[in-house]
Parts: structure tokens; sequence; C-alpha cells
């Protein structure tokens, strides 16, 4: 037994040998997602192509994406601050921070749900490593995301924060929060594959969870710190990087409760793809 | 050398949204002594390939025939790595090129030479390389400058065309080609057949599921024909290809 890759280099090198049978169980999957990495080319042309697409025939292009949230938060900054009397120019960036970071979580999950389903013309017909299409939809929305980045950009501007080296800690920041979507995705989309349930009910949980974390209010505004901040992961997520670019330092709390997400969860989705890799183009 | 050795393969095939918890189907079971119903809670199974063995060489232009169902496509899923078998082995020696359908892979709000693109970054090849071959492609599919329009513009046997010319311009050792190629008119027919026939005189491997009898007769030189999952005794009754 040679090579298992399903994506033999096409016109160089010496023939590969491919074998395929039952036997081959989880190591394939595994393989697939390190090989579906490397092919960088391939998911990095389909998300930009699929950001092109949405805004094919606009004259501003994907910049819609960062005007569409530069109103939401705006309108969202001027009249909460008004409601609860808060000085614009610690709520704005804290509003801003916080959409930017939730919208990427939640889209790239709810995304994620159709990673495989939305790609069955590919998966039955195009030799090429099944989490290419996973790696598809986080490069699309990390593509997104920087778009949005402008709107922190501009809000800066506006209401210039103190510039610390606490700044630094969104660098690990955002790499644990990569890594916790990332798997979160994973899991949503072998899972959404299978029971065509799931997708609407992560949408409703991701619907349901805006109003438990605090986004658009804080933390510190209820009065005795309430045990759902404490036990809701997105609460810590959003805190890596959100703390951080505000110029606060995120809790220990948070870096241990992220890390152990991300080490466990990783492990979990890998498992779990690698188990139903060989079903998958079945369910598709 | 290619080579592709294939022993007691077997694929089950899941199917879902046909379970029998529905009150119909269980008054239906009834009725017909529960013959239909695979089970309660299990899922329904179908086998699509049953103990397939079989030995393809260099050279080897395998024509696969059967009827509908029979697991043409399931069988050059599994050659080109996308099913994976439930039972026995298959072992490909050789880089395998598919071209299973004429519209997967391709995106129809893109334009041609966007898809072109697509194509070639999926068989693996570079930007430079994919943009030398875009000449080449134009010729062949004689689509010009409807190259420019998304392909959702295009007629079937265009986007057919396209397709083919994509999947054929680089030489994978082993080819597998299902019938959705059937779709061009007689002229293009003719270049698919050039195509081949250039194809076919390297000592290669081409798989080719086909209802077109013509197209057997001209391309192959072995069948295989598939019988409800199963291989039955090819070359026996070439002539009732349906």
């Amino acid at each position: 037994m040679a090579s298992t890759s399903t994506f033999p280099d096409q016109p160089h090198g010496p023939e590969p040998t491919s074998v395929y049978s039952p036997r081959q169980r989880g190591r394939t999957g595994i393989s697939d997602l390190v090989v579906g990495l490397s092919h960088a080319d391939l998911w990095g042309h389909f998300a930009v192509h699929d950001i092109r697409l949405r805004f094919r025939r606009s004259v501003l292009g994907p910049f819609w994406l960062t005007i569409s949230m530069g109103i939401t938060v705006g309108v969202l900054g001027f009249i909460f601050g008004q409601l609860w009397n808060r000085p614009l120019d610690s709520f704005v960036p804290y509003l801003a921070a916080g959409f930017i970071f939730w919208g990427f979580l939640t889209s790239t999950i709810v995304e994620g749900c159709d990673a495989f389903s939305g790609a069955g013309g590919f998966i039955r017909n195009v030799p090429m490593p099944l989490s290419v299409h996973f790696y598809r939809v986080v490069a699309r929305n990390l593509l997104v995301w920087a778009h949005n980045m402008v709107i922190l950009v501009l809000v800066a501007a506006i209401f210039p924060p103190r510039l610390s080296p606490v700044l630094l800690l969104f660098v690990p920041g955002f790499a644990l929060f990569l890594v916790n979507i990332s798997w979160l995705a994973l899991v949503c989309a072998v899972i959404s594959t299978r029971y065509r349930d799931v997708p609407p009910i992560i949408a409703s949980l991701v619907q349901v969870a805006f109003f438990f974390t605090p986004i658009i209010w804080r933390a510190d505004q209820l009065s005795g710190r309430a045990f759902f901040i404490d036990l809701n992961p997105a609460y810590h997520l959003l805190q890596l990087v959100r703390a951080p670019l505000l110029g606060e330092t995120p809790a220990l709390e948070s870096w241990l409760v992220c890390a152990g997400l991300a080490v466990v969860g990783s492990l979990f989705a890998v498992a779990l793809f690698a188990r139903a890799h060989r079903r998958l183009p079945f369910w598709v | 050398m290619a080579h592709i050795s294939i022993s007691s393969l077997a694929v089950d095939f899941p199917v879902y949204g046909a379970n029998s918890r529905s009150l119909k189907k269980r008054l239906f079971a009834q009725i017909t002594g529960g013959r239909v119903v695979a089970g309660e809670h299990r899922e329904v199974m179908v086998r699509a390939l049953d103990g397939i063995s079989a030995e393809i060489s260099d050279g080897d232009r395998v024509g696969l025939v059967g009827r509908n169902g029979a697991g043409k496509s399931t069988l050059l899923r599994v050659l080109a790595g996308l099913y994976a078998p439930t039972g026995g082995e298959v072992s490909i020696t050789g880089s395998v090129g598919a071209l299973l359908s004429s519209h997967a892979g391709m995106d129809p709000e893109s334009t041609g030479v966007e898809n072109i693109f697509l194509r070639g970054h999926i068989l693996g090849l570079g930007r430079a390389e994919i943009r030398s071959l875009i000449p080449g492609i134009a010729e062949f599919t004689e689509l010009g400058s409807y190259l420019d329009l998304p392909i959702r513009t295009y007629s079937d046997g265009m986007s057919a065309r396209l397709a083919f010319a994509v999947s054929t311009t680089i030489r994978p050792d082993i080819l597998l080609v299902d019938e959705s190629i059937g779709a061009g008119d007689a002229r293009f027919m003719d270049k698919i057949e050039r195509r081949l026939e250039e194809f076919m005189s390297a000592p290669r491997i081409v798989v080719l599921a086909t209802h077109n009898v013509g197209l057997l007769d001209r391309f192959t030189n072995r069948r295989l024909r598939l019988d409800a999952g199963r291989l039955s005794e090819p070359d026996s009754d070439t002539q009732d290809a349906p």
C-alpha cells in the first residue's frame, strides 16, 4: 500500500499508485486534511471567487461588506450609547470590535454547515481532497473579516485608543480564536452533511447566543456576575480578540478556556472527520 | 505503465430520505407483507457494486456497458477515488483523469475563461500553465468570444465541449469518461472522437461508460458489462447493448 492520495499530481513524477480499500479507515481522512491544506491555490481561489461572485456587477464590490458593517455599528452605537448614556469614545470601539468578531465567528460556523453539502457536484464528480471545501469556507470568512476590519481602523481614527503593548496579545488571541472557529465549523460541516436538521438548529442557536453574549452590552453592566457569562465559550473567545484591541488584557480564565477548547475540539473534529471521511461522498 | 486492479469490489450506498418511519409506509408494509421495509431504524442500503473483479492494463480501452442504474457511474467514481469501497480492494497505478459530468466543477456565473482556470487549478495546474492552454481550448471548442461570457449563457452542448476540452488537454495515464459527453452536435462528436483517438494512441487506459454503440465500436477493444452491480460475462452479447 503505497500512497493513499486521492489527488495524484498530474503531469510529472513517476506514476503514483493509489489503493482504495475499506481497511484504510481514518488514515485517509487525516491525510486528506493535510493534503487539502497544502492546496492553498484551490481553496484560496475558491474563496476569492465566492466573494467576487457575491458582488458581481456591483460597483463597490466586496466593500459593501464594510459599508453594511459600518452602518450597523454606527446606528447601534448611537442608539445604545444614548439609551444607556455611555460615552461614545469607549462604547463605539467596543461595539465595532464585538460585532466584527461575532460576525466572523457565527458566519464561519453557519456557512460551515454547508461546506460539504453545498459542494455535492464537486464531491461526486471531481477528484480533490474533501477538506478543500472546508478550508474554502474558512478562507472566505477570513476575507470577509478582513474587509470588516476596515471599520475598526476607521473607528480607531475617530476615537483614538491609547496604544499599549497589550495590543500584541491580539496575535495569540486571534490564533486561538481561529483554531476554535475552524474546528467548530468542521464539526458542523460533517454533522450537517449527514443530518440535515442540524443547520437550522445551529442557525437558531446562534441567534439566541447573540443575546446571551456580551456584544452590545458589557459583562460588567450586570450587577452580580451572571453564571451564564463565565459558562459561555463565545464570551471567552470574543474576549481574546476584543479586549487586546481595546487596550485591555483578557482574563487568564479566558485564555485557559479557549486553549483547552482548541485542543479538545480540534482532536474531536479531526477524529470525526477521519471517521466520516469515507462516507461523506455518499451523504452529500 | 498504467494498471488498474480490482478485486471483489463492493460498494454499499446508504439511501436517506427513504426511511420507513411513516404511517403510510407502515400500512403499506402490512399489506405487502413487509418486504419493502428495510428496518425500523436502520438506514436503507443499496448494494451498488457487488463482487467486481477485473484487471485492466496498458492499452486497454474498456467500454463499460449496462442498463441505467447498473453501477457504471459508481464504478467510475470508485476508480476516480471519489467513492470509497465498502469491500474488496482497488489498486491503481498511474495518474487518473476523470470526466464524469460536464457541469460539475463548473460555475455557471463565471465566464468560460474563469472556469478554465477553476478546472485547471483542480487538475493541479499552475496559472501560467493554464494560460498557455487557453488558445488550444478556444480552438478546440470553437467557443470563440463566448469564452468571455458566463457559462450560464451556454447551451448544454457548449458547456460539455468546454468540460471535455479542459479535461483532455492534460494527459493522465488513465482517463475515465462517463456518457455525459454525449451532449454535442455531430460535428463536435467528430472532434471528440479525434481527440479520443489521439489520446488512445498512447499506451494508456481509457474507461468509457456509454450507451452509444458507435463510440463503443470505434474506441473500445474490451467490454465490461454490469448488471445490477455485478459483472456479467463480457463479450458474449455485444449486440444488445442498450
